[in-house]
């Protein structure tokens, strides 16, 4: 990702994170993780709450190792994401956001195959603008959300809508206790965004 | 840019609102927010399609239950004390409410203590209920000017207690009562209920909701598995709203949440989550169940001091409240029918403000603390001592011609505290109905040359029975331990007996 695509994205980040911290339920209870793929996949910022969470310097060029990038998630999931213990109380299951402006490089189904061990609470990816392949993100998960220009108002207008799905709203009444999965579980998003179904 | 929209009542023919579009709502739980043009109203519409049912109910809530609460007697207060919806309207096939806005003190003036981030923005109580917000080391705490002193607390949840106690008594359910659906302004000591329009009335309109995390009733989450009409499901009602209102209160009171503590229910991080609140729940400071205790190395330093239990325990909130939470947290956390109603959290929510004392120490985050029956009281928050005898005075009310037996309800004295009606006699009962002449006080205590004194400003029959004098109106009576005084010769006139503790300071 370059130019106004990586711009828009280091935009959203940052005023998804300081709307985050104007939400009591979010400052309460989020910690975020950075995970950046280009060549390679680099964890930029660890679990950090968000009282503490500082805003790195976010750089994506050339290629699309996604596959990493899925192993880096996953293990990162395993290391930081605490478990429930007899002792202690684990953390909820992550919510994970993925987004690229391209087509993955590298040997990206083995790291699909590692991902799909980890439990999360859901998992959104991203395809922004017209490089990036959203059938092939669709085998990652069925949450597929397509910008159909990697513009910065889409970008930001993305973020804003992950923002509002990590806040705490009351719960409907469901017919059964399901567990939550699948975007219609989530506040809707923007009109400008398509989901893929 | 913001296009000024237009849309119709459906209840009154003729009728348009307008409203500001910038493409980008406010989103709540179940709608979109738009505000008016002049922002003296907000424009709400349903994502999801009403049924005629909802239509109805709606409707009703705009007409005969808003007559029904706001126009007649006493109407203002209760306008005070929620954020009711005026009217319905319709554009297409989207249902929506007409909501005044919020009053301007429940907007942050400075927000956090450092930066501009939520200054501002609506006061949603959790702000104001979590540790976290008040720890000196938090870097996103709130600024001191915001957060009031404990007493402050302590009439917000009157406030909120007479909102849920009226909505009850109108055999109305509010089924989603939790801090995000209050607004409380510790400043000036007040509180709003918001997002009415998920109102139950048993048996006729079924909830919408289970309710905001934190506040769902056990026997609700325990039952959510089930099919939505199976006759074991339990539904947000009256009940389930009493224990919210236990959880809001204990929350607002100690800044910690009363289930959630170290018992692991499951390894299942989820599921542990949904039997700690539900099937398994258990207060954290049961008496003699201490499996639930916090376990304090396992918290974040910010929840300091209170999520230390044996620090800040439930019991400083006085013996009246402690009698309620035992009674919402453990008799009735799994047996509803024994949670204590609205109307027993206010009255002893004000009875305890009369046990209050303010601490000596202008440091002290607190400033206020309900006095612990010793002889030789301290601030709980700060450790300030109290300097000099402090007078207690029990009160009593005649059972029998000579016969006069204690009611449970005692009065603290400082200085420069005021003596009212409903310490005088027991006919005037504290609360919203109070007219303005019954809010003037009838006397004060003061400490005044080296002596605690009562002066009588408006008691007609005021007598000193240990020494068989009549205290004029203007005049004063001496403070002394073991005295008796008889407030009233009037019927239900009280006698208050006088008990002098920190003697020896």
């Amino acid at each position: 990702m370059t130019g106004e695509p990586i711009e828009a994205v280091k935009n959203g980040i940052q005023v998804m994170i300081s709307s985050l911290r104007q939400n009591p339920q979010a400052i309460e209870t989020a910690f975020i993780s950075i995970i950046t793929f280009d060549s390679t996949a680099r964890q930029l910022v660890p679990l950090t709450d968000l009282a503490s969470f500082q805003m790195v310097d976010i750089k994506a060029s050339g290629t699309t190792s996604l596959g990493e990038a899925l192993k880096l998630v996953s293990s990162c999931i395993d290391n930081e994401v605490a478990k429930t213990t007899q002792e202690q109380k684990g953390d909820w299951k992550p919510l994970v956001f993925i987004m690229t402006d391209g087509i993955p490089t590298d040997e990206w189904q083995s790291g699909l195959d590692e991902f799909r061990k980890r439990k999360t609470a859901y998992t959104v990816a991203c395809a922004a603008g017209s490089g990036a392949d959203s059938n092939l993100l669709k085998q990652i998960t069925e949450n597929v959300v397509s910008l159909d220009t990697a513009d910065s108002q889409s970008i930001s207008k993305f973020f804003s809508w992950v923002s509002a799905s990590i806040g705490v709203t009351s719960t409907k009444v469901e017919d059964a206790g399901k567990e939550v999965s699948g975007l219609g579980e989530l506040p809707p998003p923007p009109s400008e965004l398509n989901i893929v179904t | 840019m913001a296009s000024i929209k237009s849309v119709s009542s459906i209840i009154h023919p003729g009728k348009t609102y307008q409203y500001a579009d910038n493409g980008e709502p406010m989103r709540g739980g179940m709608k979109d927010v738009y505000f008016a043009p002049d922002k003296s109203y907000v424009v709400a519409f349903y994502r999801d399609k009403q049924d005629f049912n909802s239509k109805e109910r709606l409707t009703k809530l705009v007409t005969q239950y808003y007559d029904s609460f706001f126009n007649r007697e006493g109407g203002e207060y209760y306008k005070s004390i929620y954020c009711w919806p005026t009217d319905v309207v319709q554009l297409g096939t989207q249902i929506g409410l007409v909501v005044p806005t919020y009053r301007k003190n429940f907007f942050f003036a400075k927000g956090y203590a450092t930066g501009e981030g939520i200054k501002g923005k609506e006061k949603q109580g959790l702000w104001f209920a979590s540790a976290k917000f008040r720890n000196k080391q938090f870097a996103l705490r709130l600024d001191e000017s915001e957060l009031g002193n404990w007493l402050s607390y302590f009439q917000i949840c009157v406030k909120i207690a007479r909102g849920v106690k009226r909505l009850h008594a109108a055999g109305l359910a509010h089924s989603d009562l939790s801090y995000k659906n209050v607004l409380i302004d510790p400043v000036n000591r007040d509180a709003t209920i918001i997002d009415i329009d998920g109102l139950v009335v048993p048996g006729l309109y079924p909830p919408d909701v289970i309710g905001t995390a934190d506040f769902i009733a056990p026997e609700v989450l325990s039952t959510k598995h089930l099919a939505l009409r199976d006759p074991n499901r339990k539904h947000a009602n009256r009940l389930t709203d009493l224990h919210a209102l236990a959880v809001m209160i204990y929350m607002y009171l100690l800044y910690r949440h009363p289930l959630k503590g170290g018992k692991i229910n499951s390894l299942d991080t989820e599921e542990d989550d949904l039997l700690s609140m539900g099937e398994k729940a258990l207060f954290i400071e049961h008496p003699t169940d201490a499996s639930n205790r916090p376990k304090l190395g396992q918290l974040p330093k910010s929840a300091l001091p209170w999520s230390d239990v044996s620090k800040l325990p439930y019991t400083l909130t006085g013996p009246y409240l402690k009698a309620l939470f035992d009674q919402a947290f453990i008799t009735g956390l799994h047996h509803p029918n024994q949670r204590p109603n609205a109307d027993m959290w206010e009255q002893a929510l004000l009875k305890t403000t009369d046990l209050m004392q303010p601490c000596g120490n202008t440091l002290c985050d607190q400033k206020w603390f309900v006095f612990d029956n010793s002889s030789s009281p301290k601030c709980p928050f700060c450790g300030t001592p109290i300097k000099g005898p402090l007078p207690v005075l029990d009160l009593y009310y005649r059972f029998k011609d000579t016969v006069w037996k204690p009611e449970n309800h005692r009065l603290m004295v400082y200085h420069n505290q005021y003596l009212f009606q409903w310490h005088v006699n027991r006919n005037v009962v504290r609360n919203e109905r109070l007219t303005a002449e019954q809010k003037v006080p009838v006397g004060y205590f003061a400490w005044f040359n080296n002596k605690w004194v009562l002066v009588n400003q408006k008691l007609n029959s005021l007598k000193d029975l240990t020494e068989d004098k009549q205290v004029p109106i203007g005049s004063m009576v001496e403070i002394t331990d073991g005295k008796k005084l008889l407030l009233s010769n009037e019927e239900g006139g009280r006698i208050v007996m006088i008990t002098m503790a920190n003697k020896h300071s």
